[in-house]
């Protein structure tokens, strides 16, 4: 997200130990915790394509390759192709122009031919000799895999070894539960066979897979190869006849050597995503199903629940001497804030109290067994960043108004200044603080500050179970301000 | 200024651009405003058909080795100037076709054939000849070869040669008659 502040000169310590600037941030709010992009799940909520914003759902999306049906990408630059228009005289009369009067009848009315083209690069579909097509959309010639059998025969057996693995787990599972009871099945008491039962149930019959399984070739490996042609050292090669690599990968089913046989790629889809916490498994972003809409249903970003820091400005930070620093916060919440600065040590370590987990919850997690989240746990590092200024924090709490937007219309700015709050306007306070930095830093080297903040963050979960739970939480956060690099005396 | 500008009939040609030196224009070109065409090292012909948009600069640049009398520069039909292009040229021979895309620049010593593109943003500084119908692209200057000529822009010239008198003050052609004589020998005579 482009953001003002770039590059990054204030980072947040997320609660797994990564360095983030706020705006790649999401705040939890039912772990009241700072997560970034690698401490969340991200889940897949829909397959769209970006050109044309049209909708698929995930089984269309595997069928088509995940690739648009109708939209085309460059195969020489990868930008989007866009369809152009151009009138077409018939082309007997083209080639003819001394034709008979009723060719000359036909040539009066011009047909409207669509092609490819890409604005970026100029490839057109007629470079590489596709025909123009009579209609705007589709109808482009398709190449077929020239492997597509043997890959289809490889899918196939996967399939049928998965199936039959599939099946022995279930007999075996059978087994021995027919050990243990003697109840007669249902198969056995009505003559139904497992074929039949299987059949009934939609299922491919046994059959079926082990005689692709049997009937299954595996490629071998040989040593001869194609002998290189005689010329191939001596022909001069034109550059511009030779695809790159990239326009090589990008079609992976033909690997065009030569320019002329690049054929326009199908546009691989998007996915929307919506994100999801760990450790308590609520959403902290879920995105609107419409692919044009840019919208979220549910938005738990750090920019909109953790107070952002911003450096306005810095005295040079130099060896052992103390450094003026000036810097903005401000509240983003709908509620009152107060603030206190801490040195990063001051800060309480986690109490991982780790509430008994609710029963809604391990319910949940029985439920999707084959995420099987269980297995694994997130290893939260503690993380080591040095810092070789520290700030000194000044004693005093400070409160910060709530975000109103209207605010900034009225003229009437609270004027308690005093030497460390240099102005407060609506929500937002600057500060004026020292920055002490250590005598062994090294000129040249990067001039880094650590900071932690204590904030009052109220809750506004609707509190229907946990009405008895407080509503306001005392949170933490640690920043890494950097403030350019140490200049040697 | 603009002391020795011949405009052909049938161009179109704003007031508010900057033209120095010896100057054909050619019948049916469009000249936006703000164009800078100087030639201070020699003529320079610009032939029908050509748009030449906003803030492009064409510069016939004075050599050290001047030929005596100055070989002209000339810029062939239905080439396209885009916004911000600029061409220093003094060895001077574009052929038809061409492409110059918004801020590209052409340095001197590039001699260009026809149908080419030159990407936007893109610049060549370094003395070399384009064959007919290079498409240089992207920042990394990726060169391709396109099969046919790009497709000239005849819509857009008789759109914009009917539309720009409404808006803009215009020069008026200041030769009424063709000089096929003149004009041939000159078309001539700068070709390698």
């Amino acid at each position: 997200m482009a953001y003002l502040t770039q590059p990054d000169y204030v980072k947040y310590i997320c609660s797994c130990g990564q360095l983030k600037p706020i705006t790649s941030l999401y705040f939890c709010r039912h772990c009241l915790k700072i997560r970034c992009g690698f401490c969340i799940c991200h889940e897949v909520d829909s397959h769209y394509c970006a050109n044309c914003l049209e909708n698929m759902p995930s089984s269309e999306a595997r069928l088509k390759k995940n690739r648009c049906s109708s939209c085309f990408d460059c195969p020489s630059c990868f930008h989007t192709l866009s369809t152009r228009a151009t009138m077409a005289q018939p082309r007997q009369v083209l080639q003819d122009p001394a034709a008979a009067g009723d060719a000359k009848v036909e040539s009066k009315q011009p047909k409207k031919m669509y092609y490819l083209s890409c604005f970026n690069c100029r490839w057109t579909s007629r470079d590489v000799g596709i025909p123009d097509q009579p209609v705007a959309s589709g109808g482009w010639p398709e190449r077929t895999n020239p492997h597509a059998a043997r890959v289809n025969q490889l899918l196939d057996y996967y399939k049928a070894i998965a199936l039959q693995e599939k099946q022995e787990k279930i007999e075996r599972e059978r087994k021995k539960f027919n050990i243990r009871g003697k109840y007669i099945t249902l198969t056995d008491k009505t003559g139904l066979t497992g074929a039949m039962a299987r059949n009934i149930a939609g299922l491919p019959s046994s059959e079926s897979s082990s005689s692709a399984i049997a009937s299954f070739v595996p490629s071998q490996a040989s040593a001869e190869v194609e002998e290189l042609p005689d010329d191939i050292f001596t022909k001069e090669v034109n550059l511009n006849q030779i695809t790159s690599m990239p326009q090589r990968l990008a079609s992976p089913e033909w690997q065009p050597v030569s320019v002329a046989r690049l054929h326009p790629l199908a546009k691989l889809l998007s996915v929307k995503r919506s994100q999801r916490c760990r450790a308590c498994d609520h959403n902290l972003t879920k995105p609107e199903y419409n692919p044009g809409s840019i919208k979220f249903k549910i938005e738990l970003l750090a920019y909109y629940h953790v107070p952002e820091i911003k450096i306005i400005s810095h005295e040079p930070v130099k060896p052992g001497a103390t450094s003026a620093l000036l810097l903005k916060l401000s509240n983003p919440t709908g509620h009152e804030m107060t603030l206190r600065l801490l040195r990063p040590e001051d800060v309480p370590p986690h109490d991982d109290r780790d509430e008994p987990k609710s029963i809604e919850k391990s319910l949940e997690r029985s439920l999707n067994l084959d995420k099987d989240t269980t297995s694994f746990k997130p290893i939260e590092r503690v993380p080591v960043y040095s810092a070789t200024s520290h700030v000194t924090p000044p004693d005093v709490t400070l409160t910060l108004a709530q975000r109103d937007d209207a605010a900034e219309y009225d003229d009437d700015a609270q004027h308690d200044t005093n030497d460390i709050i240099m102005w407060r306007k609506s929500n937002k306070l600057a500060l004026r603080l020292e920055v002490v930095t250590d005598e062994t830093a090294e000129g040249g080297s990067p001039a880094v500050a650590k900071l932690a903040l204590q904030y009052s963050y109220r809750n506004t979960v609707p509190p229907a179970a946990a009405a008895s739970q407080p509503r306001d939480h005392t949170l933490y956060t640690t920043v890494i301000l950097d403030l350019g690099t140490v200049s040697s005396n | 200024m603009s002391h020795n500008v011949k405009i052909l009939p049938g161009a179109t040609v704003c007031e508010d651009c900057t033209l120095e030196g010896d100057i054909t224009i050619g019948g049916g070109t469009v000249i936006h405003p703000r164009v800078t065409i100087i030639a201070e090292g020699g003529p320079i012909i610009i032939a029908e058909y050509c748009i030449i948009e906003e803030y492009s600069t064409i510069i016939h640049k004075k050599s050290d080795k001047q030929e005596n009398p100055p070989k002209p520069l000339f810029i062939g039909a239905h080439n396209v100037f885009e916004v911000g292009c600029k061409l220093e040229s003094p060895c001077g021979h574009i052929g038809e076709s061409n492409v110059f895309e918004c801020r590209s620049y052409v340095g001197v010593d590039v001699k260009i054939g026809s149908g080419c593109v030159i990407g936007a943003a893109c610049r060549l500084t370094a003395p070399q000849t384009l064959a007919d119908n290079t498409v240089i692209w992207g920042s990394d200057h990726h060169v391709r070869e396109a099969l046919e000529k790009q497709p000239s822009q005849l819509l857009q010239l008789d759109f914009l040669s009917k539309v720009m008198p409404n808006y803009h003050r215009l020069r008026k052609p200041n030769v009424h008659k063709r000089q096929p004589s003149t004009r041939q020998s000159q078309e001539s005579s700068p070709k390698p």
